[in-house]
C-alpha cells in the first residue's frame, strides 16, 4: 500500500510516520505539511491510501478530500484528528474512516484494512456538518491529471451553464465541479449575484450600467468582459455597489 | 471597531403547558376532576339529601369543563407556547373563563329546557341563573390561575436545573479544553520515542497546567506565576507548531507582585494560538505587552488572524472571553474590563484591572 501522509504538524506526522513503518506491506510515498501541498502530490504519486488531518491552515482535510477526489481513480482517504466534536459525529453518521489521535498501532491497521473511497455526496454531507468554519482562500479546478490551485483574492467572476462552472481569473479561466449556490454562500462577503448564473467579485466590478431597454450590466475591471444582470438580483446589487448594508 | 463586553445570558422563558392532547394528560384530568366532584358531595353532604345524586350532578358538570377546558388547552398549546409568558397567561386564562361561561350557559339552559321551568322540583339542575354562571366563573378563574401558575414553576425548576448542568459542562470543558488535550498527548506520545526528555519537560509542563486549570476560581496569584503558566503553555504549543509559532513578551514595566485572578492572560494566549496561528500556513508573531501607568495595569495581546469576518464572534473565542470578564468583574466590580476588537488581519485583547498587592479589596472587606 502506497500512502499519503497529510498533517500540520510535525510530530503528529513523525509519530504516524513511525508506526506506519511497523505496519507491514505500508510504503509512505509522501508527506505533506498543507492541503495545498497533499493535492498536488495526490495528483503526481497517485497514493492508494492518503492519511489526512481535519484541522489545517488553509484547506481543511475535508476540502482537501473534496478536492482530491474529483481525480481519475481517487485514493482511499482516513481522516485524522485530536478532538473535534463535530467532525467525529459527521464521520460517524456517513460511516466514514477516521483515527483519532494519538492514534493506536492497532487501530491505525485495522483502518488501513478496511480504507474506501468516499462518495462525493458524502463528502459535500461532511463538510457541512463538520462545521469547520474555515473559508477557502483558494479554489481548485481540474486539468486533465491535474490539480489547480486558484487564489480567491484572483478570481474575477463565476459562470455557470449546464453542467459546469467556469472560473474567469487573472491567469485565464478554468472549469470546476462545484455548484453556484454554495460558492455563493462562502464567499458571501466578497462575491455578489448579479443573475441566476453569475457570481461576480465585488471589487472587480468597475462600473454597473444602464441599457436602453432598462436593463443593468456589469463591466468587470481587469478583463473588460460585460455580464448581464438579472431583474431579481439588480436591486441587491446596486444596493451593496452604493455601500449600503 | 467598537469594543465588546462580555456577560452571561440565556433564553427567554415560556409559559411550559404538559401536553393536553395526549391520553395519559385526559385520563389524569378526568380522575382529578372525579376527586374533586368527591370533596365537593363531601363537603356538602349536609345540605344535600341524596350524597349520589349530588356526587352525580356535581362530576358530570365538572367532567364536561374539566374535558372541555383539556380540549381548549389542547387546541392552542402550541401557539401560546411561542408567546411572552404574561401574555400566554392572559390568553390562557381569558380562554379557560370563556369555556367556563360557555358550558354553565348550557348546563342552566339544558336544565330550563328539561324541567320546563320548574328547578325547584328537581335538584339535578341549577336554579339561579345570574349566581349559578357567576359562581362558576369565580371558581374557575382561581382555579385556572393555580394551576397556570402550577405549570409554569414545574416548568422552571426543570428549566433551572437543565441550564445549571449545561453550565457545569461548559465550565468544565474551559477548564480541560479538549482540543489542546488531546493534541499535547499526540504530541508527547511520539516524543517519548524521539526525545524521552522533552516528553518529560512536557508532562511536567501539562500537569502545571491543569493544575492551575483546576484550582479555585476565587484564588488570586501573583502577575509574575499568571505569566510563568502562559508560558508553560507556550512551551507545549512550541512543541507541536514548531517555527510557526512565535511570541513576543513585553511585559518587563509590569509590577510582578500584583495580586490577579488566576488564568486571565493564559487563556488570551491559547486563543491567539487555536483561532489564530493554528490556522495561518504559515504561522505568525503573538505579541504581549503590558503597560503599568497610574495604579493601572494594561495587558494586550495581539495576535494574526486569517481573513475572515466576526473572528471574535465565534463560540470558542467567545466564551473564554465571557470567562474572563465575569473572573475580573468578581475581583474588582466595576473597575476591570476585557475588551477586543478586530483590524483587518489582526486581533487584539486587552485586560486593564487596577494594581493591587494583597488579595483584592472584594474580597478582604
Amino acid at each position: 500500500m502506497r500512502l499519503l501522509l497529510v498533517d500540520d504538524e510535525l510530530p503528529a506526522r513523525d509519530r504516524m510516520r513511525r508506526l506506519l513503518a511497523e505496519i507491514e506491506d505500508c510504503e509512505v510515498v509522501a508527506e505533506a505539511g498543507t492541503g495545498e501541498l497533499a493535492i498536488a502530490q495526490c495528483a503526481e504519486l497517485r497514493p492508494d491510501i492518503v492519511l489526512l488531518d481535519v484541522r489545517m491552515p488553509g484547506l481543511s482535510g475535508i476540502e482537501v478530500a473534496r478536492h482530491i477526489d474529483s481525480l481519475e481513480d481517487p485514493p482511499a482517504v482516513i481522516f485524522t484528528t485530536a478532538y473535534d466534536q463535530y467532525a467525529v459525529e459527521a464521520f460517524e453518521t456517513e460511516a466514514v474512516g477516521y483515527l483519532l489521535k494519538p492514534v493506536r498501532k492497532e487501530k491505525l491497521a485495522h483502518a488501513l484494512r478496511h480504507a474506501s473511497r468516499i462518495s462525493p455526496t458524502r463528502l459535500a454531507k461532511l463538510a457541512e456538518s463538520a462545521r469547520i468554519d474555515h473559508r477557502r482562500d483558494q479554489i481548485c479546478a481540474r486539468l486533465g491529471e491535474q490539480l489547480k490551485l486558484i487564489p480567491v483574492a484572483d478570481i474575477y467572476y463565476f459562470l455557470s451553464d449546464q453542467k459546469y462552472i467556469t472560473v474567469r481569473h487573472r491567469n485565464g479561466e478554468n472549469l470546476i465541479d462545484e455548484s453556484l449556490k454554495s460558492l455563493a454562500e462562502e464567499f458571501a462577503g466578497d462575491f455578489v449575484r448579479i443573475h441566476r448564473n453569475a457570481l461576480v467579485a465585488e471589487k472587480q466590478i468597475s462600473a454597473v450600467e444602464r441599457c436602453d431597454d432598462g436593463h443593468y450590466v456589469v463591466r468587470i475591471r481587469e478583463c473588460g468582459v460585460v455580464l448581464e444582470v438579472s431583474r431579481r438580483h439588480a436591486a441587491e446589487l446596486l444596493r451593496r455597489i452604493r455601500g449600503e448594508a | 471597531m467598537s469594543a465588546r463586553a462580555y456577560g452571561p445570558r440565556g433564553p427567554a422563558p415560556t409559559l411550559h403547558l404538559p401536553d393536553f392532547c395526549a391520553a395519559r394528560a385526559i385520563l389524569a384530568v378526568v380522575l382529578i376532576v372525579e376527586m374533586v366532584a368527591i370533596l365537593f358531595a363531601l363537603a356538602r353532604q349536609s345540605l344535600q339529601q341524596n350524597f349520589w345524586i349530588d356526587l352525580a350532578s356535581c362530576s358530570l358538570f365538572l367532567l364536561w369543563l374539566g374535558l372541555g377546558c383539556t380540549s381548549v388547552l389542547c387546541r392552542t398549546r402550541a401557539w401560546l407556547q411561542k408567546m411572552p409568558v404574561a401574555r400566554a397567561s392572559t390568553i390562557a386564562l381569558s380562554l379557560l373563563m370563556l369555556c367556563v361561561l360557555v358550558v354553565s350557559e348550557v348546563v342552566y339552559q339544558l336544565g330550563q329546557s328539561w324541567t320546563f321551568g320548574a328547578a325547584g322540583v328537581f335538584s339535578l339542575f341549577p336554579a339561579d341563573h345570574a349566581s349559578f354562571v357567576l359562581r362558576n366563573l369565580g371558581v374557575g378563574f382561581i382555579v385556572s390561575a393555580l394551576a397556570l401558575r402550577y405549570f409554569y414553576v414545574s416548568a422552571e425548576g426543570k428549566r433551572n436545573i437543565e441550564m445549571a448542568a449545561q453550565a457545569r459542562i461548559r465550565a468544565l470543558q474551559a477548564r480541560i479544553r479538549p482540543h489542546f488535550l488531546f493534541n499535547s498527548m499526540n504530541t508527547i506520545a511520539e516524543l517519548t520515542r524521539s526525545n524521552p526528555e522533552r516528553a518529560e519537560q512536557a508532562v511536567e509542563d501539562l500537569a502545571d497546567l491543569f493544575r492551575a486549570s483546576l484550582s479555585d476560581a476565587h484564588t488570586q496569584i501573583p502577575l509574575r506565576d499568571e505569566f510563568e503558566i502562559a508560558k508553560t503553555h507556550q512551551r507545549i504549543e512550541q512543541l507541536r507548531l514548531g517555527s510557526r509559532l512565535q511570541v513576543t513578551w513585553d511585559i518587563d514595566t509590569l509590577p510582578m507582585r500584583a495580586q490577579v485572578p488566576g488564568l486571565i492572560v493564559q487563556p488570551l494566549l491559547e486563543n491567539a494560538v487555536y483561532h489564530g496561528i493554528e490556522m495561518l500556513p504559515a504561522g505568525g508573531t503573538i505579541s504581549i505587552v503590558g503597560t503599568f501607568r497610574d495604579g493601572r495595569i494594561e495587558i494586550e495581546v495581539r495576535n494574526p488572524i486569517p481573513l475572515q469576518h466576526n473572528y471574535g464572534e465565534r463560540e470558542g473565542n467567545r466564551m473564554a472571553l465571557e470567562n474572563i470578564g465575569q473572573r475580573l468583574a468578581l475581583a474588582w466590580p466595576g473597575r476591570a474590563s476585557i475588551e477586543t476588537r478586530q483590524e483587518g488581519s489582526e486581533f487584539f485583547a486587552r485586560l486593564v484591572f487596577p494594581y493591587t498587592e494583597t488579595a483584592a479589596a472584594h474580597f478582604t472587606s
